[in-house]
C-alpha cells in the first residue's frame, strides 16, 4: 500500500466495478422497456400523460411531496399496501416508463400515491372527487382527520367575492375551514396542475407478461419486474 | 510545527462556513420537524413548505457542514500524514468560497422551487458545474500533497482519506449524468439515485470518518493499532462491498430482484470489514480508557467508532427481508443513514476539531462550559434521537403493516416520537451554538484572549486535547505501524 499509482488504480476499479456492474447491466436489462400494445382495444400501455399533468408533475417536484409519499406498491404478501388498498396490484418497473421523473420516496409519514387517481375515482362524480384533492391541499384537517399533513395554501387565491363573479371552482369548505363571509378560495394554475397529476395516477391496466411473473401459484418472486 | 502552520487559514475557512451550515441546517431541520407534530407551523410561504425545508435542512447539512468539515479536516490531516506543508493555500480559499457560493445557491433554489426531488441530488442543476470545479480545486490539492509526501510509509488514515476524493467526484459525476444530462428511464433512476446516496454516505462520510479514528487513537493514547495488519485488508473489503450495497434500500420495490439482492448480499459480506475495523479500533482503546476522562477528542471519537457500529447494525437489519418489510419507509430508514451522518461522521469531526483547532491557532478553548456542554448536549442527542427514531419507525412500520388501521390513528401514535425527534434535534443545535461560540473565541483575531481574564480558565481545568495527549511525535506517518 506504499504505492500511490497503485492504491488509485484500485480505489478506481471498485467505483467502476459497482459502475458497471450495477448501473450498466441494469440499463442493459431495462433501458429498452417499451410501451405494451393491448391486442384486445389496440392501446399502448401505459398512456401518456396529459400536458397539463405533467405540469403538475414538475409542481410535485418542486413542492417535495416525495419527502413524505412514495409512489410504489408492494407486491402481495410483502407489507400490506394491496390491503391498504394503496392499488389492486403491485408495481410494474413498466408503469414507470411515461414517467420523465420517478417519485419512488423512502417514507410513507403519508400515505402512498402511486395509485391515489384510481382510488378515489370511483365515488362517480368527478367533480367532488377533484374538489376532495383541492380540499387536502387548502386545508387536509377537512377531509382528513387526524391528518399531520401541513396545509398548502399557498396554491389558492383568497379574494373577496365583491365586485366580480364568484369562481365555479371556488372550494366549499367546512365553516371552521372556510374563509371569512364574502371571501372565496379558489386553486391556482399550479394547484389545477398538481390535481390533475395527482389525478392521473392510477396504474390500473394489468400487463400479461408481468402478470404471470408475478403470479402467487408457486411461489411468489420478489420485485416487480 | 511549519504543516499546521500552512494549513491554518485554509482548515479555518473551511471549519468556520462549516459551522455556520451546521446552523443554518439545523434551523432548517428543526423547523421541517416541527411541521410533523405542528404542521401549521410557518405553513403558509411556499418557500417554507415541508417539502422544500426537508431537503433542503438536508442538503445544507450534508453539502454545507459535512463537506466543508470533511475539506477541512482532511486537508490538515493529509498534510500532517504526508509531512509536508499545505502549498499555495490561497487557491483552497478560492475554493472554499466557490463551493460555499454553490450550496448557498443549491439550497436558495431548493427553497425557491427548484428542487429535483433526488434524494441528496435536489440541488438545481444550474450549481452543478460550479460544485465540481470547487471540489476539483480541493481534491486536486488533498491528491497532490499525498503524491508529494516525504513520507515512506502510508497509514491507513491516508488511504481512506485518499480512496474519498476520488470517490466523491466521480459517484457525483456518474448521478448527474445518469439523471439529467442524459436521463436514464423509469425504474433506472431510484437505481442510480439509490446508488449514489449509498456511495454518499459508505465511501465518503464513513471513510473520513474512519480516517479520523485511525488517527486519533494512536496519536492520543500513544500506541500502534492493534491488529494494524488487517487494516488494508478492512479498507479494500469496506470499499468493494459498499459500493455494491446500494441496491439494497430498493428492497420490495418494482425493480429486478436481483438490484436489492445483490445489495443485501454486499451488505452481509460488510461484516467482515466492520469487526476488522472493530479490532484495529476498540482493540486499541482497550486497556486505556481512563485516557477517555482526559480527552475530548477522544470521547468524541469513542462515540464515532459507537455511532459506525449502530450504523452498521442498522444497514444490515434494514436487508433482512423479513424486518425491512415492517420498517422500510419508516423512520427507521431515516435513523440508518442519520447514524452514519451524524452519529459517525460529525461527531469524528467534532473530535478532530478539538484536536487540531487549538494546534492551528496555538490558542486554547476558552470556555470549557462550552465543552463540556457540546459534548453532553451531543451525548444525549444522539441517544434520544437513536431510540426515539428506532422505537417510533418500529411502531410506525407495525401500524403500516395493520390495515386496519387508519391514517388518522397512526398519526396520532407516531405524534410523540416526532416530538421527541424535536427534541432531540433542539438539544443537538444548543450544542452545536455552544461549540460555535467557543470557535469564534479561537479562530477570530480580534477575540484577544486577554481581554476578557475573568474568564480565562487554569489550562489544567480546562479538558484540553494538548493538555492530555502525550507528546505527539512530530513525524506521525510512521504511528500504527507495529
Amino acid at each position: 500500500m506504499k504505492n500511490g499509482l497503485a492504491l488509485f488504480l484500485w480505489v478506481f476499479l471498485t467505483l467502476a466495478l459497482s459502475w458497471a456492474g450495477l448501473l450498466l447491466t441494469a440499463h442493459r436489462q431495462l433501458g429498452g422497456l417499451a410501451q405494451y400494445k393491448d391486442p384486445a382495444d389496440e392501446t399502448l400501455y401505459p398512456q401518456p400523460m396529459s400536458g397539463l399533468a405533467d405540469q403538475g408533475r414538475l409542481v410535485y417536484q418542486d413542492l417535495g411531496c416525495v419527502s413524505c409519499h412514495t409512489q410504489q406498491v408492494r407486491r402481495e404478501g410483502y407489507g400490506s399496501d394491496l390491503a391498504r388498498k394503496w392499488g389492486s396490484r403491485g408495481s410494474y418497473a413498466r408503469d414507470y416508463i411515461r414517467d420523465n421523473t420517478v417519485f419512488f420516496g423512502s417514507s410513507r409519514l403519508g400515505p402512498d400515491l402511486r395509485n391515489v387517481g384510481s382510488r378515489l375515482g370511483d365515488s362517480g362524480q368527478p367533480g367532488e372527487y377533484e374538489e376532495w384533492f383541492y380540499k387536502i391541499l387548502y386545508a387536509p384537517q377537512s377531509v382528513a382527520a387526524g391528518s399531520n399533513m401541513p396545509p398548502h395554501a399557498f396554491l389558492f387565491d383568497v379574494h373577496p367575492v365583491a365586485g366580480r363573479q364568484p369562481s365555479a371552482k371556488a372550494l366549499k369548505l367546512p365553516t371552521r375551514y372556510a374563509p371569512p363571509a364574502g371571501m372565496e378560495v379558489v386553486p391556482t394554475p399550479r394547484a389545477q396542475a398538481l390535481v390533475a397529476y395527482l389525478q392521473s395516477l392510477k396504474d390500473t391496466y394489468d400487463y400479461p407478461v408481468e402478470k404471470s411473473r408475478n403470479a402467487p401459484p408457486a411461489k411468489p418472486k420478489e420485485g416487480g419486474h | 510545527m511549519e504543516i499546521d502552520a500552512s494549513a491554518k487559514w485554509p482548515v479555518l475557512a473551511f471549519f468556520g462556513s462549516a459551522l455556520l451550515w451546521l446552523l443554518a441546517g439545523g434551523v432548517l431541520q428543526l423547523i421541517a420537524s416541527i411541521q410533523l407534530h405542528t404542521p401549521a407551523f410557518l405553513s403558509n410561504c411556499a418557500w417554507f413548505a415541508h417539502g422544500r425545508l426537508a431537503p433542503a435542512a438536508q442538503n445544507a447539512l450534508v453539502y454545507g457542514w459535512g463537506m466543508n468539515a470533511a475539506f477541512a479536516f482532511g486537508l490538515w490531516l493529509m498534510a500532517r500524514l504526508s509531512a509536508i506543508t499545505l502549498r499555495h493555500g490561497g487557491w483552497l480559499f478560492v475554493a472554499a468560497k466557490f463551493w460555499n457560493l454553490a450550496v448557498t445557491l443549491g439550497v436558495l433554489g431548493i427553497l425557491a422551487g427548484y428542487s429535483t426531488s433526488f434524494e441528496l441530488l435536489e440541488m438545481p442543476r444550474f450549481v452543478t458545474l460550479l460544485l465540481l470545479a470547487a471540489y476539483a480545486l480541493i481534491g486536486v490539492w488533498a491528491v497532490t500533497t499525498f503524491s508529494i509526501r516525504n513520507t515512506e510509509n502510508v497509514f491507513a488514515s491516508q488511504w481512506y482519506l485518499f480512496g474519498a476524493a476520488f470517490w466523491f467526484p466521480w459517484l457525483y459525476a456518474i448521478a448527474q449524468v445518469m439523471l439529467f444530462k442524459a436521463p436514464v428511464r423509469g425504474v433506472l433512476q431510484p437505481v442510480v439515485n439509490a446508488w449514489y446516496v449509498h456511495g454518499l454516505y459508505g465511501l465518503w462520510f464513513i471513510p473520513v470518518a474512519l480516517a479520523a479514528a485511525y488517527y486519533f487513537l494512536p496519536k492520543i493514547l500513544g500506541k500502534p493499532i492493534a491488529n494494524y495488519y488487517l487494516a488494508p485488508l478492512g479498507f479494500w473489503w469496506l470499499a468493494c462491498a459498499t459500493a455494491f450495497a446500494g441496491g439494497s434500500r430498493l428492497i420490495g420495490s418494482p425493480v429486478p430482484v436481483w438490484i436489492p439482492t445483490l445489495g443485501v448480499v454486499a451488505n452481509f459480506l460488510l461484516v467482515v470489514p466492520v469487526v476488522i475495523i472493530v479490532l484495529n479500533l476498540f482493540g486499541t482503546l482497550s486497556g486505556s480508557y481512563r485516557a477517555l476522562s482526559g480527552s475530548v477528542t477522544l470521547r468524541f471519537i469513542l462515540l464515532s467508532m459507537a455511532g459506525f457500529v449502530l450504523a452498521s447494525v442498522f444497514n444490515l437489519a434494514l436487508s433482512l427481508r423479513g424486518l425491512a418489510e415492517i420498517v422500510q419507509f419508516t423512520l427507521v430508514t431515516e435513523l440508518r443513514d442519520w447514524l452514519i451522518f451524524y452519529a459517525c461522521f460529525s461527531t469524528a469531526m467534532f473530535g478532530a476539531a478539538y484536536f487540531m483547532l487549538p494546534r492551528l491557532t496555538e490558542r486554547e478553548w476558552r470556555s470549557s462550559a462550552m465543552v463540556k456542554t457540546h459534548l453532553g448536549a451531543t451525548v444525549i442527542g444522539v441517544v434520544l434521537l437513536t431510540a426515539g427514531l428506532a422505537l417510533g419507525g418500529w411502531q410506525q412500520g407495525r401500524l403500516l403493516n395493520n390495515p386496519e388501521m387508519t391514517w388518522g390513528g397512526l398519526t396520532q401514535a407516531l405524534t410523540p416520537w416526532l416530538i421527541a425527534r424535536t427534541v432531540g434535534l433542539g438539544l443537538l443545535f444548543v450544542g452545536h451554538v455552544a461549540f460555535l461560540l467557543n470557535f469564534i473565541w479561537l479562530a477570530c483575531p480580534c477575540c484577544s484572549q486577554r481581554t476578557a481574564p475573568a474568564q480565562f480558565q487554569n489550562p489544567a481545568d480546562l479538558e484540553l486535547p494538548a493538555v492530555s495527549s502525550p507528546n505527539p511525535p512530530e513525524s506521525p506517518a510512521t504511528e500504527g505501524h507495529p
